[in-house]
């Protein structure tokens, strides 16, 4: 029982963990409605900008952390007007293809600013468990879980109650009538791409703390789709309970099938999920529904 | 006020679909355009607007100038800025947003939060109906009900001016009623009005001033009431001859058809 109890909550704690990281798809996917495939390559390049403020430069936590995250930002708000600003009203097609020169572009970026060994990530979290009676928690988890719950009702809070976020919530809907009201639709995009970014660096902070940072941290990326796809593209809260189904489900699967059968069902479940998703649900749970009058 | 002169509209550097308009909105006025499909009314709004931009259309000539400052080819929040909403036709509401909330961003460049509360009070009481409505899907509302949200929802903004195209669109007679209804508020209450509209009957009844479109061209203009009395209006685009009887579709058809072959 204990067992389970652990696998559970281990599991819930690195769904949520992946719910943070499809909260990067999804804020991007809301505003321009492009889908990008350089999300778990985001995660990457702010875990190496961490790396380098606070390793490499020797800065202090309380100093390398929120200038990584400015970093962070400048970069998101680079991809925008370098890249999408001028695709606004091309094809979806042609936005997605960008994405993928975004990925290969990325990882050479890194290649060429900070080298291709492999580089040990700063000690952010404590290393030492939470232990709860027989329950064993690692820490970067458990504050990455409530991290993450923090920011996606916060997230959800600003994209239905506020006004900046009810504006980018317009354009998630339709660019044009946006326009014709006086939103920004560049602006909301630019916005949603620093958001991203930075996300992807507090996720890059939570997932790597302590251990080692190479390009191989970029597969939380696709780890991450099957929950966005489950909570729809549109919704940040529901990317929350996605992220506890996808993340538990991977949990007990990796815990109790994975030694049945010599491994990797663990790994490949979550996109069993997906592919069941698209067929029975595309929008997911909580995605946006396509209303039509008739 | 809003004055265009010779505005050419081209679409993707091949389609020219406004050739050389020119009009004319005073202050406080309502002014109608009419016109079949494919006239260039609804382009003209858009070039207005400036959405054109989204569809590849740019102006390429001539000048759209609103309160004696140029706005062809302006940023569309410039435009917004400045005093006119366009309402587009087809009652697009924000579809997955509540009543309230398409209202909150219609008036998103309100200066707080106690002005935007204000604004929705005003709405709700002038439209009623969306005060019961608030909080419902605004998707799932019937459509006069959404052509009045979107209308409310252009008036958060506090234009000078309201654009508006084909507001009678697919709308039951009585619901054509009620959004006319508000429309004539918006005027007596100084708004400045052009309306985009097939329904020449009812535009004809709000409006102070009417132009006629036809191929991208400005073919008629005049007083609402003159129009209403002009025998190609009465027989083109309200069906009625001389006498007042209503003419037969076929006639009509064929007499257009004539028109198209020598034009």
């Amino acid at each position: 029982m204990i067992d389970f109890l652990n696998y559970l909550i281990n599991g819930a704690l690195v769904g949520l963990l992946y719910a943070l990281v499809a909260m990067g798809f999804i804020v991007i996917y809301r505003a321009s409605k492009v889908f990008n495939f350089a999300q778990g390559e985001l995660v990457v390049f702010g875990g190496f900008i961490v790396w380098w403020m606070v390793l490499a430069m020797g800065m202090p936590l309380a100093v390398g952390l929120p200038l990584a995250f400015v970093a962070a930002a400048v970069f998101g708000l680079l991809i925008e007007r370098i890249f999408f600003s001028r695709l606004v009203g091309e094809s979806v097609f042609a936005m997605v293809m960008v994405t993928i020169g975004l990925l290969i572009l990325i990882r050479g970026l890194v290649l060429v600013l900070f080298g291709a060994q492999v580089r040990p990530f700063p000690i952010i979290f404590p290393l030492k468990p939470v232990i709860f009676g027989d329950i064993l928690i690692p820490r970067s988890l458990l504050f990455g879980a409530i991290l993450t719950i923090i920011v996606g009702l916060g997230l959800s809070w600003f994209f239905n109650r506020t006004r900046p976020g009810l504006r980018m919530t317009a354009v998630a809907e339709d660019h044009q009538v946006a326009m014709s009201l006086g939103i920004s639709v560049k602006r909301s995009i630019a916005f949603a791409w620093i958001l991203g970014a930075l996300l992807s660096t507090l996720g890059a902070i939570i997932y790597l703390s302590g251990k080692s940072l190479s390009f191989l941290a970029s597969d939380i990326g696709l780890a991450a789709l099957p929950v966005a796809l489950l909570a729809g593209f549109e919704s940040i809260a529901g990317v929350l309970l996605a992220g506890l189904i996808v993340g538990i489900i991977q949990g007990l699967v990796t815990a109790y099938v994975d030694p049945a059968v010599g491994g990797a069902v663990g790994t490949v479940f979550p996109f069993v999920i997906m592919l069941f998703i698209l067929f029975v649900r595309p929008t997911g749970m909580f995605g946006w529904k396509t209303i039509e009058r008739v | 006020m809003l004055e265009l002169t010779n505005v050419e509209v081209i679409y993707s550097d091949v389609i020219l679909a406004v050739k050389g308009i020119s009009l004319n909105v005073p202050d406080g006025k309502c002014v109608t355009l009419l016109g079949g499909n494919g006239a260039g009314k609804s382009t003209t709004l858009k070039a207005i607007s400036n959405v054109v931009k989204t569809e590849d259309g740019r102006v390429t000539s001539g000048t759209i100038s609103f309160g004696g400052t140029r706005i062809d080819n302006e940023d569309p929040a410039a435009v917004v800025k400045g005093g006119i909403i366009h309402v587009m036709e087809g009652r697009r509401v924000l579809r997955h947003l509540t009543v309230e909330q398409n209202l909150v961003v219609g008036g998103h460049m309100a200066s707080s939060l106690r002005d935007v509360r204000a604004r929705l009070d005003e709405i709700y009481s002038r439209i009623g109906r969306l005060a019961a409505l608030k909080d419902r899907t605004s998707g799932y509302l019937s459509g006069g009900e959404q052509q009045l949200l979107v209308i409310g929802r252009a008036m958060m903004a506090k234009p000078k001016l309201i654009m508006i195209d084909e507001p009678s669109l697919g709308l039951a007679p009585l619901m054509v009623d009620e959004v006319f209804a508000l429309l004539k508020s918006l005027k007596a209450a100084g708004v400045t009005l052009l309306i985009v509209e097939q329904n020449t009957r009812v535009a004809l009844d709000i409006a102070d001033y009417g132009y006629v479109m036809e191929n991208g061209r400005i073919v008629l203009e005049g007083a609402a009431s003159d129009l209403r009395s002009n025998e190609d209006v009465r027989e083109f685009y309200l069906g009625l001859n001389l006498e007042g009887e209503r003419k037969s579709y076929r006639d009509i058809k064929h007499y257009r058809r004539r028109k198209r072959w020598l034009g």
